[in-house]
């Protein structure tokens, strides 16, 4: 028996190191190409970029928290004797055919992913903890390692949000634990490497025994985050990080009301479920509340496809939790993935398979294909409404007290 | 929980080692070498009678598409594009038409035609004009250093060495095949000596 878990925790581990080396999303190459300064001595890399812009070959900004700087340039600098003498002119090379024809790819992509290997192993670990009966936590963990939704989300896109996601999880398991100090800690330092964690903030007010309680878990994810961000704090930082698209798409305006205003539809929901919890909900349960927020913020907004990963281990436990969900959830699951598979990028579908030949480059994407016979983005439209009616629907089960299951 | 990992195992397993041999299945050319690289600041001006013409040894056989790079300044040029390809003698072999509509500044622009059949290691030239534009419309295109490939060009009654960055395109000979020289050279990139030592 215990062989038998040996062997497929093997095989999931072969499943995840073929796609880290074969599978290529480009941003991998960029976030390492400016963490690579951490090497070079570079604290502020946000000054860094805008102040020698110029000069360096590629000219993106970094669009991440400090946190991911720092682990990323640590690992990054911790693993340099592995990558070779090459890797930092594969970095900093800006064609992209010869980034892809580089015969050390392959290495480079493997030892880069790594991390998220070992995260993704110690999130099968945690969910495994999130149930007392043996069986279900087993079973959670299988369907962790399982699925091809998260392996294409960690290893295909290259899921930087990996972190974020573990500490968020492990906030999560000591808010079951009712140890709320402790959760909103790991909130914080999740907030340090993307902001989404922030969001759950509100729901640990809720859950707060008194005022004392309920203030602290507020504060703390705020300073742990305010310490960490003040030394990098300019223009820079807020233009790049803060203020990036990546960071605010949830909160851009949904429908206009009138002289200026518009109701945005990510805080809208955020306040709904917020003070349903507050002059409704007896007894809150905050696994409903994070897991129902992060379905409505996917189905109601314009999201990256690594964004998934943030709901990927909620709806795992769901799944387990209300076995009469998983069918929907999976069907959830597939509609999500299928959008931004249908957006008008390049590095969303085809270019993703460039390691195998750059010819792929003269292929259309499948928005391009779609074009030919049917608008896209009504497509987009048709599929994003089926997945908000699904998740109004999941809403009721879920809310629902316990007694159907 | 079997259903699932083998589930999982074959969507990945499709994922790695089929798809991208059905992608280059739908392939219906190959290019023969990368862009070569150019820096902008020679270009020349295309418009009216002002037509541009090269010399270039197409690589392989099969030849059914010349490709480069484009400026359409401010998207001004909406008239059609023509490109005549001529073999030995200044035959006209080939024609292929674009309209500047869809070309975007800078774009990368290819002009496609019934394949060449043996037209591995011949010299062609071509020319690319668009008659109907006038001044405000005009198209530019960039000009490199001789290659192997890329012989002279021929402007304004002068002809100088070099010419545009161009990428041709040919027809593979089989599907098979093709798969089989994706699946070969992506091998033989992971096996290279040396590349994945750590």
């Amino acid at each position: 028996m215990k062989n038998n878990k040996l062997k497929i925790l093997i095989l999931a581990i072969v499943l995840r190191v073929l796609v880290a080396g074969f599978l290529f999303h480009p941003d991998i190459k960029t976030y390492n190409f400016q963490a690579s300064f951490l090497k070079k001595g570079v604290i502020n890399i946000y000054s860094y970029l805008k102040e020698n812009k110029s000069t360096l070959p590629l000219k993106d900004e970094f669009v991440y928290f400090p946190l991911t700087y720092f682990v990323v340039g640590g690992y990054q600098t911790l693993v340099s004797g592995l990558l070779g003498s090459g890797f930092d002119s594969w970095l900093s090379d800006a064609g992209s055919n010869s980034v892809v024809k580089n015969a050390g790819i392959f290495k480079y992509l493997t030892v880069l992913k790594l991390p998220y290997l070992f995260l993704d192993i110690l999130v099968a670990f945690l969910l495994m903890k999130y149930f007392k009966d043996k069986k279900m936590g087993e079973k959670v963990a299988a369907i962790w390692l399982f699925n091809p939704f998260t392996i294409v989300l960690i290893y295909v896109y290259s899921n930087i949000d990996m972190y974020a996601v573990l500490l968020t999880l492990a906030a999560f398991l000591y808010v079951k634990r009712n140890k709320l100090l402790q959760a909103s800690m790991f909130l914080g330092i999740a907030s340090c490497f993307k902001l989404y964690p922030m969001l759950f903030i509100p729901f640990l007010f809720l859950k707060g025994k008194d005022l004392k309680e309920k203030i602290s878990v507020c504060l703390i994810p705020i300073f742990i985050l305010g310490i960490v961000v003040a030394p990098f704090w300019s223009p820079a930082f807020v233009q790049s990080a803060l203020v990036s698209g990546l960071t605010t798409r949830i909160f851009s305006p949904g429908f206009t009301i009138g002289f200026g205003e518009s109701i945005i539809v990510g805080l809208f929901l955020l306040s709904a479920l917020f003070f349903y919890g507050w002059l409704f909900d007896k007894e809150v349960d905050l696994f409903n509340y994070w897991v129902m927020f992060l379905l409505l913020i996917f189905s109601f907004s314009h999201f990256h496809i690594v964004w998934l990963l943030w709901v990927a281990p909620f709806i795992v436990i769901l799944a387990v939790k209300k076995p009469s969900l998983s069918l929907p959830l999976f069907l959830w699951a597939s509609l999500a993935m299928a959008i931004p598979l249908f957006y008008q990028d390049r590095s969303m579908t085809i270019s993703l398979f460039r390691v195998y030949t750059t010819w792929y480059d003269l292929l259309p994407t499948p928005f391009v294909v779609l074009q030919k016979f049917f608008d896209p983005y009504n497509f987009q439209s048709i599929v994003h409404s089926t997945l908000a009616g699904g998740t109004l629907v999941m809403a009721y089960k879920i809310f629902k007290k316990e007694g159907g299951e | 929980m079997k259903k699932i990992i083998w589930a999982t195992t074959l969507s990945i397993s499709f994922l790695l080692f089929v798809l991208p041999g059905i992608l280059a299945s739908t392939l219906d050319m190959v290019p023969a070498n990368d862009q070569p690289g150019y820096n902008g600041s020679k270009r020349l001006s295309i418009y009216g009678e002002r037509q541009f013409s090269q010399k270039f040894i197409s690589r392989d056989k099969n030849l059914t598409a010349i490709g480069t790079s484009i400026k359409n300044p401010n998207l001004k040029n909406k008239q059609e594009i023509i490109f005549n390809l001529y073999g030995k003698d200044k035959v006209l072999i080939r024609t292929a038409a674009l309209n500047g509509f869809n070309i975007g500044d800078g774009d990368f622009v290819k002009f496609v035609f019934q394949s060449v059949p043996d037209s591995g290691g011949k010299e062609y030239s071509f020319t690319i004009s668009s008659p109907a534009a006038g001044p405000g419309e005009m198209l530019e295109v960039f000009i490199i250093e001789p290659t192997p490939d890329i012989i002279d060009y021929f402007y304004e009654e002068e002809t100088h060495p070099g010419g545009i960055p161009l990428v041709t395109f040919h027809k593979p000979n089989s599907k098979l095949e093709l798969i089989k020289t994706v699946y070969f050279n992506w091998f033989s990139r992971l096996l290279s000596p040396g590349s994945q030592k750590i």
